[in-house]
């Protein structure tokens, strides 16, 4: 069975578009520059007040669904790309494979909420970064962009879709982002503790691995989709993530990532603006 | 009828101005509204696919590029996706235009509750017109704003079949889902 599968070779069927990182940062289109927008919101931040909560909503739980399979192909990919004992204790690939067994709960559970909220399968591109972040031939520096850089990310996004279906009083929404969220916190320990661990002895190789997670977070920041800010989507969940294994320092390094992220987009919808007509 | 399409010529989103203004036409005449005239403006610079419709002479339609989006190849144009939300906006328009609405708020203070039960019935329409329709995601908006209970999706079905409602019957229907 062939090793380090590329991410443009992911098997879908035809309901599925996908579309690279830089393929999506290249529209250049904002959510909230218009007047009209700005008087029906008063943020950005994903909740049920919103106008557009509904599609807004239905759009990243797809971006969930899809997320869950990449996740669970890294996952199945590390379990096999590294030789036992020599580049992977076989104890971290018994986590990787019950990683696996969680995604694969996680993609039925996200089909059927999709379901549930009335969106086809395929209805929206499919983003590959997540997987594009689990191709790196270190294990260290996988753990470091997925478990904890992306794995990260979906403790920030099912936090708050739970509370998303708590102030919608959608009862299943928020009962099955309980239930993934508690998956999410353990995949992210299970990063910070195989990180700490293999690099224990290696400072070189960890600070590498802690700098990839950086450039992963601040991908996965997708100008600005999660940050502290009310003009982010996504909130940083800073409980979640200490349950997680994240210091403080850690999760400040985050905030101001996501907020460098944030301004960046802020600044290339203010260009676009400038060089458009009125 | 006159359809008119701003901008002639889209600079960020791949859209052609005489496609929308086509299938415009088309929805005209499917709605049996061919005696209005149009102004349909798109805001290219914003991701959204919120349509907001002015009764004026011509009638102006501000949509959100989005609306006219191919989802699944983001900045392309749907011709699909357009008729549907122009179908959404130009039966409001019809509805505003009947005198039975005469005391619905316009389009921009319609407070989410108001929109969500006035989408509904225009959607119900346009899937009995013939256009494809996800009922499901129409539903979830409805409970979203009434409630995740019996009695709201049963006014949901009361309006999604409905044909022929004001918006005093509208707004009373609404009440009766969120109680």
């Amino acid at each position: 069975m062939r090793k380090f599968f590329p991410v443009q070779d992911l098997a879908r069927d035809e309901r599925f578009n996908q579309a690279t990182n830089e393929e999506r940062m290249a529209d250049p289109r904002g959510t909230s520059t218009t007047g009209v927008i700005r008087k029906a919101r008063s943020t950005n931040r994903l909740t049920p007040s919103r106008p557009d909560a509904t599609d807004a909503a239905r759009s990243l739980m797809h971006g969930i669904m899809v997320g869950e399979i990449q996740a669970l192909e890294g996952a199945g990919r590390t379990c096999f790309d590294f030789v036992t004992g020599e580049e992977a204790p076989f104890a971290l690939k018994l986590d990787m494979a019950r990683q696996c067994w969680d995604e694969a709960r996680h993609v039925e559970i996200s089909v059927k909420l999709s379901e549930w909220m009335g969106t086809e399968l395929g209805q929206f591109i499919e983003n590959t970064v997540l997987f594009a972040a689990a191709c790196s031939q270190d294990p260290v520096l996988r753990l470091a962009g997925v478990n904890r850089a992306l794995e990260g990310l979906a403790i920030d996004v099912f936090t708050t879709m739970k509370e998303f279906g708590e102030l919608a009083g959608d009862p299943y929404l928020a009962f099955c982002e309980d239930w993934m969220l508690a998956d999410e916190v353990t995949h992210v320990k299970m990063g910070s503790v195989w990180l700490r661990k293999i690099t224990e002895d290696d400072p070189e190789r960890r600070k590498k691995a802690l700098e990839f997670q950086s450039v992963v977070d601040k991908i996965f920041s997708y100008g600005g989709l999660r940050s502290e800010s009310d003009e982010s989507p996504i909130l940083l969940a800073r409980r979640f993530r200490e349950l997680a294994g994240f210091s403080d320092g850690e999760l400040t390094e985050i905030a101001d990532v996501s907020m460098a992220a944030l301004n960046e987009r802020r600044e290339a919808v203010e260009k676009t603006l400038a060089s458009s007509p009125a | 009828m006159t359809v008119t399409v701003e901008p002639s010529i889209f600079k960020i989103v791949k859209y052609d101005s005489n496609e929308i203004a086509g299938v415009a036409t088309e929805m005209l005449k499917l709605l049996g509204m061919e005696s209005t005239n149009l102004m349909i403006e798109v805001d290219e610079k914003v991701a959204m696919s919120r349509v907001t419709t002015t009764i004026s002479e011509p009638v102006h339609i501000l949509v959100m590029s989005s609306a006219f989006e191919n989802l699944k190849k983001p900045m392309t144009f749907s011709a699909e996706n357009t008729k549907f939300s122009l179908g959404r906006g130009l039966l409001r328009v019809r509805d505003r235009q009947s005198g039975h609405f005469d005391d619905a708020p316009t389009d921009e203070d319609l407070s989410i509750v108001e929109a969500a039960v006035w989408e509904t019935y225009c959607v119900g329409r346009l899937s009995r017109l013939g256009l494809k329709v996800h009922k499901q995601r129409w539903h979830y908006n409805f409970r979203n704003r009434h409630g995740f209970n019996d009695t709201a999706d049963k006014h949901f079905e009361k309006i999604w079949t409905a044909d022929d409602l004001t918006w005093s019957q509208l707004s009373e229907i609404s009440q009766h889902a969120i109680a």
